[in-house]
């Protein structure tokens, strides 16, 4: 009875999915000037499926088979996350007015589906990650009023880059070992990575030195401080954060500059790093081949890839049925590899679903980088979506084998508290950048009237 | 200001390739490489025991089963094997971990059509879900034919139809009992004689004389005037420092490619490949799926042929008659007379015939599929005449059968292991092929013992699916 249930669930969780996406088109087609629906309706819609995902998984994952009984304990995780997404879902729109309602809920399913699969997989680290997310939904609460007190705070570029490289440089000294990179601070019983930090002060910084005229002085000054963090990064063998930190760069000096050779011959000079970098190290050379071939060493360096591409092919669209796979099959599934558990568990329909989250964020944050009037906030913005998608690609791609893998946490959904609240509050800037131009454009027009 | 909102327009429209990308790969993935990855021996959940849906049946192609799931009292199902060792190296065993079939089609086995009827009637009924039938393309009446030819002698017996592809039976021994492995797991493991292997796809064996075949075929299409070309053996030849001998070192006079086929004229060959060279002999072995992977259903080894641009003279006349560093399967002999019998065309081989569902549906039937042309039709007329004369009038005279054409060539093997392997690949009727052979023998002593087996297996062939 039980199996018949977990069974008809799967095609339930795929219509989650696709009924959610689906109302983002309605939304998206209302403003663009066509009708689909009631783009108010179809938000709230949203907001409705996602509770009702939370409520069905949580049933599952609680339930004692062949009894009429639920585990407590996971329901109260239930509960606790159900309150969660509904006083987040309430407070950001209360504490951001006309920021993007997509862009929430997007972060929102995103998040859940992370609290559901690490119910699942590690149930210890969901109620860890629950704190994490009510922490950081909370801090981004307090941005609006933040950024009111302090108004101009592209002024303090040069605080950001000391302060980055004294984080950074923090981990050499003091750092601690985890999963082959030197990149953990411990404070106290809680451990994070500072590189975390440091892609909120590196935007911050790159965005206050290209808001204004660039010359050859700045070009050098800027060029020469990332590459020294990229370095950095590279030799405590962070390489997808190194990786993260040079796309974001790049991205940043081309849209201020829009000046093609350099962003081509900076590409250049990144593949004669990569190629060196391949030379120089064993263990770029060990992702390399088991990206090239998993199968010829599956034993040492495939056995993550070929464990998490077992993990998605076998069970096809559909997925597994929750609780029925074997996700803990997979090394670091909990974070880096989350990703093949939910294509395991969920199916691959619902993985490509997610990765369409991404790309919702991802074009919401488009138009509002776009939209931006003020250059300063406008990079931000950008920067931030970039680095989000970037990163998004990063880890599925080498989930998936589509690139060599680089150990970077999937945004929003792996398992790691210092990911998580960066996440969420960088997306919170990108809202209240999002609130701000509207209000201002809105003054600006009025302005113009008068 | 506008220029940034183009820039930033640009990196946006790069960023989304990316995203579709994923989407691509997550497609390829999903919908076109999901059975070879998850059917791969290291995927952890070929064991994964779902006692809720009970396992499907093996059957040959008359629909006898070959393995079937008992349900126990406990609610748990055990693995029966009803032909025990005949089919052992097809069907594999399913115990300790999962082999053969069981391990390449799992997951169909596993998978219960129409699931969700199956167990909204199964909790009214209580009735069991049935997974999918898999339905061998191997016929076991000549699979047990070939099984009691073998007996206990060590080797492999493989009948391919070659227009086809189709695997009417597969041989190997030394074999196992599936229904024991998980009882005598360490012996079987540790056997010397490694009865786990399937000798028919994962022996690699020096073909002999087998592959003058080959040599014959690099001869046509590498060297000018090859008809007119003769030959006049002593019955010993010498290369460098390598001495070629003849079978006993007979003298065989003058002969041309079709007497020195038929009679199997090492010194004849040898002349050959000196003319052919390493390089051309090794893309013609290459163009025949040699060095190469083709795809199959049990696991099999690639045969090796390794002659390149710095082989030395001695190395390449060794391999032009069969010995030397050159390895093969059974199955894939087989697979080479069948495409001499296919008119060059080499099919695919393949095992699974079509999938039955619970409620007698059958779906999945598979199409036979082209590897490619391995060598032109007048090439293959050509070797066919030549292999029929091995049969009428050569040394393969022990495989003839009254009233049917036979094409073959005969094989020794020398090898490191001791007594000399016996090889006989073949096919018959010549004019219209129905069935291709391999037979191989190891350590056969005396004799091309596999030639009269292989004859015996033609007929059995033939004089049930008729001429």
């Amino acid at each position: 009875m039980f199996d018949l249930i977990i069974m008809l669930s799967r095609f339930l969780f795929a219509g989650y999915i696709i009924f959610f996406l689906w109302q983002a088109v309605v939304y998206v087609a209302y403003e663009q000037g066509g009708y689909l629906g009631n783009p108010f309706t179809a938000v709230s819609r949203q907001k409705r499926t996602l509770v009702l995902l939370h409520i069905t998984a949580f049933l599952i994952l609680a339930y004692i088979p062949d009894t009429f009984l639920f585990h407590f304990d996971i329901l109260a995780v239930g509960l606790a996350g159900l309150l969660f997404l509904l006083v987040g879902m309430y407070a950001v729109e209360h504490f951001f007015y006309e920021g993007c309602p997509l862009l929430w809920s997007g972060m929102f399913f995103l998040l859940d589906v992370s609290l559901i699969m690490l119910q699942r997989i590690q149930p210890e680290l969901a109620v860890k990650q629950l704190l994490w997310m009510a922490i950081g939904v909370g801090i981004m609460l307090t941005i609006p009023f933040v950024l009111r007190l302090v108004p101009r705070f592209e002024v303090f570029e040069w605080v950001y880059i000391i302060l980055g490289y004294g984080l950074i440089l923090s981990t050499l000294l003091f750092g601690k070992q985890k999963f082959g990179s030197v990149n953990w601070l411990q404070i106290g019983s809680i451990t994070f990575q500072p590189s975390e930090v440091v892609k909120f002060l590196f935007i911050f910084y790159l965005a206050s030195v290209f808001r204004k005229r660039i010359r050859m002085k700045e070009l050098l000054i800027t060029g020469t401080l990332s590459a020294g963090i990229v370095l950095l990064l590279v030799m405590q063998k962070d390489l997808g954060g190194a990786l993260i930190f040079f796309m974001t760069y790049m991205v940043l000096l081309y849209i201020a500059t829009s000046n093609e050779i350099l962003f081509l011959s900076g590409m250049g000079a990144a593949s004669v790093a990569a190629v060196l970098a391949y030379k120089l190290f064993s263990h770029v050379r060990v992702r390399v081949s088991a990206w090239k071939n998993p199968w010829a060493d599956i034993d040492t360096g495939g056995y993550q890839i070929v464990n998490s591409l077992f993990a998605i092919t076998t069970w096809g669209l559909l997925g597994s049925g929750l609780t029925k796979g074997m996700p803990r099959s997979i090394p670091v599934v909990e974070s880096d590899f989350i990703f093949a558990a939910i294509c395991e568990e969920f199916g691959a329909l619902f993985g490509m679903g997610v990765i369409c989250v991404f790309i919702m964020i991802f074009f919401r944050g488009i138009r509002i980088a776009l939209d931006c009037q003020r250059r300063y906030y406008s990079l931000i913005a950008a920067g931030i979506i970039c680095m989000f998608s970037f990163q998004a690609f990063l880890i599925i791609g080498g989930v998936i084998k589509l690139i060599p893998l680089t150990g970077v946490t999937l945004p929003f959904v792996s398992y790691g508290g210092s990911s998580v609240l960066v996440s969420i509050l960088m997306l919170g800037l990108v809202q209240w950048i999002c609130v701000y131009c509207e209000q201002h454009s809105m003054q600006n027009e009025e302005e113009q009237h008068e | 200001m506008s220029n940034m909102k183009k820039s930033m327009k640009r990196i946006f429209w790069m960023i989304a390739l990316m995203f579709f990308l994923l989407m691509g790969m997550m497609i390829k993935l999903v919908l076109f490489d999901r059975e070879e990855i998850s059917s791969s021996a290291y995927n952890p959940r070929l064991n994964y025991i779902d006692n809720s849906v009970r396992r499907g049946e093996i059957r040959d192609i008359n629909e006898q089963v070959l393995a079937q799931s008992i349900l126990n009292e406990d609610g748990t199902y055990t693995r029966k094997y009803l032909r025990s060792r005949m089919a052992a190296h097809i069907t594999g065993y399913s115990s300790m971990s999962k082999t053969g079939i069981e391990a390449s089609e799992n997951f169909e086995l596993q998978r219960a059509h129409h699931e969700i009827w199956q167990r909204i009637k199964g909790i009214v009924t209580g009735e069991e879900i049935q997974g999918n039938h898999v339905v061998l393309t191997v016929d076991m009446d000549v699979q047990s034919v070939a099984g009691n030819l073998l007996g206990d002698m060590k080797g492999a017996i493989v009948a391919i139809e070659p227009s086809t592809g189709r695997i009417l039976a597969l041989q190997a021994y030394p074999d196992f009992d599936p229904n024991k492995v998980k009882d005598q797991w360490e012996r079987l493991k540790e056997d010397e004689d490694s009865p786990l292997v399937n000798r028919a796809t994962q022996g690699l064996y020096p073909p002999g004389s087998t592959f003058k075949i080959v040599t014959a075929l690099a001869g046509m299409d590498y060297v000018k005037n090859w008809q007119d070309f003769t030959y006049d053996c002593t019955g010993e030849a010498t290369y460098y420092n390598k001495v070629i001998h003849c079978y006993n070192n007979k003298a065989h006079g003058s002969v041309d490619m079709r007497q020195a086929l038929a009679v199997s004229c090492n010194c004849y060959f040898a002349e050959l490949s000196t003319r052919i060279g390493a390089i051309n002999l090794r893309k013609t072995a290459d163009a025949l799926n040699f060095n190469q992977r083709y795809g199959f259903s049990l696991a099999y080894n690639p045969s090796k042929m390794v002659l390149n641009e710095n082989s030395t003279e001695s190395a390449l006349v060794e391999t032009a008659i069969g010995q030397g560093q050159t390895l093969v399967t059974p199955l894939h002999m087989a697979m080479l007379a069948a495409a001499v019998a296919n008119d060059g065309m080499m099919m695919k081989p393949y095992l699974v015939d079509h999938i039955e569902y619970y409620n007698g549906k059958i779906s999945k039937t598979t199409v036979p599929e082209k590897l490619r042309q391995v060598m032109s039709p007048e090439d293959a007329q050509m070797l066919k005449s030549m292999m029929t004369e091995v049969v009428s009038s050569g040394t393969g005279t022990a495989a003839q059968i009254s009233g049917v054409t036979v094409a073959g060539k005969t094989g020794t093997a020398e090898n490191a292991t001791g007594k000399d392997h016996s090889w006989f690949i073949g096919f018959a009727p010549a004019e219209n092929p129905k069935v291709a052979v391999a037979v191989m023998l190891e350590n056969a002593d005396l004799g091309a013992k596999a030639t009269p087996i292989a004859g015996k297996v033609i007929k059995s062939i033939l004089d049930k699916y008729g001429n």
